[in-house]
């Protein structure tokens, strides 16, 4: 038994962690968050590619590296609240991937860098309503309207989930019509887009049905493994800073009030920790238990991450509440994480049905 | 990273299992349903439970082979006690004995200690208590002020222990008392005192849970024998707290395992009165699972860790803190989504027929206070995981 990351897959954490420091540490992600509207640095996505990182979530054979290696990087990024659609395009360019030869034209542009692509599914605005797919794609033409698709209003394809099953539209001339939907977390870039034209369908109902869990299963580790890297830096920030800031003549980090408020952020975290890890090295290795394991990663992750990098305000006191300092970036990106690929409601609720209640 | 057991570990838990399902008579729940069972009927209960389990040379395992022991790994002892659990077999009455005393003999007690002792402590034939708190001293274990005084060939011990679990059974008690009274910590000597002897008193005190499993000890001038001294005189304190560190670590899977069994209970509740498919009683429910098995997952990090030569350090005060403050929200939801049958105690009618939610629900409030307070534990997670200044 070992819990820790083997040599290839630390070594891949540290050169992504390393990579980020330099390209995207939280200057970076400001003046993406505050200057780009595409809301992502393009250079950055095109050394992403060419380093490999695009083809992350495909299947071994295909260049991916396995559930532990995708959790190691997603964890790296969350540790910068890293602004773009990394997560989004790999959701997408795996279910190309899975969706067969008729898609793998774009999946490999899209691992290269050369196109972004998206998924597009969702059509309700929460996650109680449950209702029918309106969107459809028959004889060619989809009409779809989608809600806050990432990055939906600068990317060059989206894969549609229709009635029929998953379709690819590339930006056509017409047809393509984005309203930007900006969100509490202002680094992330989301639209409502309204499709009419034409599309090819690339699986249908059944297969659409296996791809979209397999993508739901890599987003939902995906995004527990980034809600763990949220929490760590922002414990890390707070611990800096109230070893730094005095109040009463002493550090305000020897306050037990504060400390044992920092201990239960550790716990938190920590507890991340050991439940994305798991969850991953179940994906590559359990997979009888993986579904269970993966919906227990984001349930806990999320509301820790909303918890710890709400402490991380807390305890910077007013500064916490600033534009300028940097918590508000966690929290942010946590909250919106929490509510996206697979809500803490939906991982509960995933989590009884795994067990067959 | 390898989350799973190797081959050699899956042998000895099959083994393990069948071994159980031909010895363990009855399980736990049903002793204490037995009507014609007392307090003390249960623990000779316990006693040859022990002794089964010793003769099969699952006691100690860790232990050299001289000791009773096979040089069992960590990870072997971990599914151990979680198999225990598993079967819902009684607990040894000597736990006290064996997870804290008898590591202590081993790593710093005298060869003629590990011979006197051992194979008693282990066949249950001398049960141990933990002799460390007092009425003025629990957290602030330091400040403790019961004393020992040199008399000839031994030392005259004179003072209170408190919260001693499994007094009211015990034979032999190991004691943490001052030698020195100016020296806060190397003034402190760890002492094995019978307590079959004039000088002690054992006075049984009733528990939230209207039983009696502690007592308080009273020491007046009881005599300690000088070569009945775990270590040298002044090195009580460092024992104690290598000590204290055992309790930790092999115990890492027992836990989520044993509220795996109470989780379905629950369950096996809600559906039971059709009230599985509420959205409310759903998402507690689904909590419950979701940080059990978070709590799993730590557990198999900790033994991966213990595994790889590591030891189990300050972030056991993570566990502590998760399973005790688990064992508190997860009876209180059960109390919550079972209504009140689960406040009825076993002897009730109607009673629910797999779990005593009535005792479980009041025990869970100790888990938080032994074996240092949930506030200790931040505290030592903050000063020595996170680092952060004292004042
Ligand atoms: C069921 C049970 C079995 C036990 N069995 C044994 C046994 O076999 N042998 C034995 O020696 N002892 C035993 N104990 C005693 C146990 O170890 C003590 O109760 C524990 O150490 C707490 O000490 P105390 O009771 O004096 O509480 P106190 O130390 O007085 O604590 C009271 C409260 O103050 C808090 N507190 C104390 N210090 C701090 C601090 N520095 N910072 C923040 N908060 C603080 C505590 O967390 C607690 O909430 C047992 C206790 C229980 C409940």
């Amino acid at each position: 038994m070992q819990f820790e990351l083997d040599e290839d897959r630390s070594l891949l954490k540290q050169q992504t962690r390393d990579l980020l420091e330099r390209e995207s540490g939280s200057e970076a992600a400001r003046a993406v968050m505050e200057q780009a509207p595409e809301g992502y640095d393009k250079a950055l996505h095109a050394t992403l590619a060419e380093l490999g990182y695009l083809a992350l979530a495909l299947p071994e054979e295909a260049g991916g590296m396995g559930a532990v290696s995708l959790a190691a990087v997603m964890h790296e990024m969350g540790r910068t609240a890293f602004p773009g659609p990394y997560l989004d395009v790999l959701l997408a360019s795996r279910a190309l991937h899975d969706a067969g030869a008729e898609a793998h034209g774009l999946r490999d542009r899209v691992v290269a860098g050369e196109a972004l692509c998206v998924l597009a599914r969702r059509e309700t605005l929460d996650d109680l309503s449950s209702t029918e797919l309106t969107a459809s794609c028959a004889d060619g033409r989809l009409e779809a309207t989608k809600q806050l698709v990432p990055f939906g209003a600068h990317a060059d394809a989206v894969l549609v989930e229709t009635r029929e099953g998953l379709a690819i539209c590339e930006r056509p001339a017409a047809g393509w019509e984005a309203n930007a939907q900006p969100t509490l977390d202002h680094a992330q870039r989301f639209a409502e887009l309204r499709l009419s034209g034409p599309a090819q369908l690339v699986a249908g109902g059944d297969p659409a049905r296996g791809i979209l869990e397999t993508v739901d299963r890599l987003a939902a580790l995906s995004a527990a493994a980034q809600l763990l890297g949220l929490s760590e830096r922002a414990l890390e920030l707070t611990l800096a800073y109230t070893a730094e800031r005095e109040a009463f003549g002493v550090p305000i980090a020897s306050f037990q009030a504060l400390q044992h408020r920092c201990a239960d952020m550790l716990l938190q975290t920590e507890s991340a920790r050991s439940a994305v890890y798991r969850a991953a090295w179940a994906l590559d290795h359990e997979p009888a238990a993986a579904d269970e394991l993966v919906a227990v990663a984001k349930a806990w992750a999320g509301p820790a991450a909303r918890s710890v990098c709400g402490e991380a305000i807390q305890l910077h006191g007013g500064v916490g509440f600033t534009w300028e300092y940097d918590p508000h970036l966690f929290f942010k990106r946590a909250n919106t994480l929490e509510q996206f690929h697979g809500s803490t409601r939906q991982q509960l609720e995933a989590v009884l049905q795994a067990r067959g209640l | 990273m390898d989350l799973a057991f190797t081959t050699e570990q899956e042998a000895f838990r099959r083994d393990l299992k069948s071994w159980l399902a031909a010895n363990l008579a009855r399980p736990w729940n049903d002793e204490i349903r037995n009507p014609s069972h007392d307090e003390n009927s249960l623990v000779e209960v316990r006693r040859a439970w022990q002794r089964q389990l010793n003769d099969a040379g699952y006691l100690g395992m860790g232990w050299p082979a001289e000791w009773g022991g096979r040089g069992a790994s960590v990870v072997e002892q971990a599914i151990l006690e979680e198999e225990l659990w598993r079967a819902d077999a009684p607990q040894v009455p000597n736990f006290l004995g064996i997870d804290l005393l008898g590591p202590a003999l081993i790593h710093h007690g005298s060869e003629e200690q590990r011979r006197r002792f051992i194979p008693k402590m282990l066949a249950a034939d001398e049960i141990w208590c933990q002799g460390f708190s007092e009425p003025g001293s629990g957290s602030d274990l330091a400040s403790l002020s019961t004393r020992a005084e040199p008399d000839g060939e031994h030392f005259r011990i004179t003072g209170q222990k408190v919260w001693t679990t499994f007094g009211p059974w015990s034979d032999w008690i190991f004691v943490l008392a001052r030698t020195d009274a100016e020296d806060r910590y190397g003034g402190i000597t760890f002492f094995l005192v019978p307590i079959d002897q004039p000088g002690v008193e054992v006075r049984s005190i009733r528990q939230i849970t209207g039983e009696s499993e502690f007592g308080e000890t009273f020491f007046d001038g009881a005599l300690a024998r000088r070569e009945h001294i775990v270590g040298k005189i002044g090195e009580g304190w460092r024992i104690a707290m290598t000590v204290l560190g055992y309790e930790r670590g092999v115990q890492t899977m027992a836990y989520p395992a044993r509220f795996e069994g109470y989780l379905s209970d629950v369950i096996e509740g809600v559906r039971r009165n059709g009230t599985l498919g509420r959205a409310d009683v759903r998402e507690k429910l689904a909590r419950l699972i979701v940080e059990n098995q978070v709590m799993r997952s730590n557990g198999l990090r900790t033994l991966a860790n213990l595994a790889a030569g590591e030891s189990p350090g300050p972030e056991s005060s993570i566990e502590k803190i998760f399973w005790s403050e688990y064992a508190k929200r997860q009876s209180e939801t059960a109390l919550d989504l079972l209504g009140p049958q689960a406040q009825l105690t076993t002897e009730a009618r109607h009673a629910r027929p797999d779990m005593d939610w009535a005792r479980e629900f009041l025990w869970a409030r100790a888990g938080t206070i032994y074996s240092g307070s949930s506030e200790i534990q931040r505290n030592i997670i903050a000063k020595r995981v996170l680092r952060m200044p004292t004042k």
